[in-house]
């Protein structure tokens, strides 16, 4: 899922105080937390009260789509309720907020999040970690399904680099080192083994830029 | 106030020179509050462990318990009041728990015109109350407790069970034929929109009873065996799928509109746990102040507290129990959670000093009142919002 805070209350009312009717488009995609139909509800609460002792007065819509960064989907499902609308606040990743701008290049979006990494959910903790850097070169196969590149804090690839200290990151103490994870969890398989095989030099390019269905 | 000051009065206190240590409170205490001593044979009481559910103050032959929370007194002069208002004989005791509107109960019990009673909990009614309501001409009573499994003090609705048996036995002996008073159970649940659910699991994460289940592929479903009614679900879940019976959204939204039109500045509104505040039987409505009765602090849902002010209300106070005397499985913490949450939003809209959330207990009478007082202080002081 795609992790993302939502933005300060004052930052999103500066974004929308030159316009009255606003449309807030919530998304039930892979946004982490939800921000569906009651964040849209929630948030428009917000901003209406904040207009208010900002002397302004706005009128909001609140809608959620299925997923924004469908721009198919995204354009057909909002487009009856964009009537009037001055503005649109979306609360999707930056995907989806550049999906609803490339679908309406007539009415300004503005986020309503910031969008921070592909992460996984511990409900427990009650926190969002990072698990996925999308480097297009997929080498959980060989890591016992955790990845180097998003959770090893410099991205090696041959690890482990001789910092870590009591399982931990030497660089940043809070976080696990992920080649202690990783090693860990050969153990386990007995697949140790794999430790040994060299991995050359990520091709960056494989990240890409496109990719053709 | 210090602590020491609000806990100065107590809800419940036994009066030893009337005890002959019958051990009937303690053995129906569902909390262990009232216990008999090994060794000298006496009950005691351990205010600490009391939940206020009454079961002790109904079921004590000697009189040695005292409530300051209905009580025989207050019962009947309520009764007496009502039973004019409300120009009927028929009488509705029911748990505040399970009790719906004035539609459910005709639909329940097939009554048009009654006498209500909202108590918490109808074990804590003696069978005194019964009597003396039939003597001030009462001809029918009729009991609502909660589903057995659904009592929120465990004991309360087996124990209503076995006193209405027993009346209904005495009264037919005296002559008033059969079936005087009529015993129904009942429980609110969850009720849901599955169009609506987005299938993200708040639901099954937060439910303190294991009642939400998300199979894949699909969307929700609810086992009602296991809900126990508190809400959290309903306040948790993203896409609004999700209702609580007698509890709706647009129920509460119409009572928030209702209530803070009819107030006066600063106008102050409470939501309350139904377990964590009792409020008298003849409670008065001041000028500036009306509250709302949750099941749970944990059905309280952040957009009905941006209602309240939008609604034009200068200050929001959430009474809630502590988690040791949470009536469903912590969920009162978890609510607090995003309470917290709210406060920190708000704060950037500089409203965070308009809400406040309490832990409360009944145990402790004045404990939500100088929360209460200590609020409306703070309000006046920061003035109408705008």
């Amino acid at each position: 899922m795609i992790v993302t805070t939502q933005k300060p209350l004052d930052e999103v009312l500066d974004f929308i105080s030159p316009y009255s009717n606003i449309l807030i488009a919530g998304c039930d995609g892979c946004t982490q937390p939800p921000r569906g139909i009651r964040e849209a509800k929630t948030l428009s609460q917000l901003l209406d009260l904040g207009g208010k002792l900002r002397d302004k007065n706005f009128t909001f819509k609140a809608t959620t789509l299925a997923k924004q960064c469908d721009s198919y989907l995204t354009a057909s499902m909002l487009k009856p309720q964009t009537e009037g609308v001055e503005t649109i606040l979306s609360l999707a990743c930056g995907i989806g907020v550049q999906t609803l701008a490339e679908a309406f290049p007539e009415i300004p979006v503005f986020p309503a999040q910031n969008t921070h990494f592909m992460g996984a959910e511990d409900r427990e903790a009650g926190s969002l970690e990072e698990r996925c850097a999308g480097c297009g070169d997929c080498l959980l196969a060989l890591t016992g399904g955790i990845c180097p590149v998003a959770r090893c804090t410099k991205g090696l690839l041959n690890g482990a680099c001789g910092g870590s200290k009591e399982g931990k990151c030497e660089l940043s103490p809070e976080r696990d080192c992920g080649w202690v994870l990783i090693y860990e969890q050969l153990k386990r398989q007995g697949k140790q083994q794999f430790l040994k095989e060299f991995r050359p030099p990520r091709d960056y390019q494989l990240h890409g830029w496109k990719v053709t269905t | 106030m210090s602590e020491s000051v609000t806990q100065e009065v107590v809800a419940v206190e036994q009066n030893k020179d009337f005890c002959s240590s019958c051990s009937i409170c303690s053995t129906l205490c569902p909390y262990e509050a009232l216990k008999k001593d090994a060794e000298t044979g006496k009950i005691s009481l351990e205010i600490e462990k009391c939940q206020v559910c009454g079961l002790c103050y109904s079921a004590c032959p000697a009189r040695a318990i005292d409530t300051i929370y209905y009580d025989v007194a207050s019962l009947m002069r309520y009764l007496e009041k009502a039973k004019l208002e409300y120009d009927s004989d028929t009488l509705v005791i029911m748990c505040r728990g399970s009790a719906p509107d004035f539609a459910g109960i005709e639909q329940l019990f097939g009554v048009t015109k009654f006498v209500p009673l909202s108590v918490p909990c109808v074990g804590r009614i003696p069978e005194e109350v019964f009597l003396k309501a039939i003597i001030a001409g009462i001809n029918k009573i009729y009991v609502l407790a909660c589903d057995e499994d659904y009592c929120r003090f465990e004991k309360g609705s087996p124990v209503t069970g076995r006193r209405v048996l027993a009346l209904n036995l005495l009264l037919e002996q005296l002559g008033y034929g059969k079936e005087t008073v009529t015993l129904n159970r009942h429980s609110l649940k969850v009720k849901v929109e599955t169009d609506l659910c987005i299938s993200c699991g708040n639901c099954v994460f937060y439910c303190p009873y294991d009642a939400a289940k998300l199979e894949s592929p699909g969307v929700v479903s609810f086992d009602l065996s296991y809900c126990r009614g508190c809400g959290l679900c309903v306040a948790m879940c993203p896409a609004l799928a999700l209702d609580l019976e007698n509890w709706e959204r647009e129920r509460i939204s119409a009572l928030i509109s209702k209530l803070s039109s009819e107030i006066q500045t600063p106008k102050v509104l409470v939501f309350r746990c139904q377990w964590a505040v009792f409020p008298p039987l003849d409670e008065e409505s001041t000028r500036n102040i009306r509250a709302i009765d949750l099941p749970c602090a944990s059905r309280i849902d952040v957009s009905n507290i941006l209602e309240a002010f939008q609604n034009g209300v200068d200050g929001v106070l959430i009474a809630a129990c502590s988690e040791e005397d949470c009536k469903q499985e912590k969920a009162s913490g978890k609510a607090q959670h995003s309470i917290a949450r709210l406060e920190e939003r708000l704060s950037q809209i500089g409203l965070q000093d308009r809400l406040h959330f309490c832990t409360v207990t009944p145990r402790y009478p004045k404990e939500f009142d100088k929360e209460l007082e200590q609020f409306i202080q703070k309000i006046e002081a920061i003035g109408e919002s705008k």
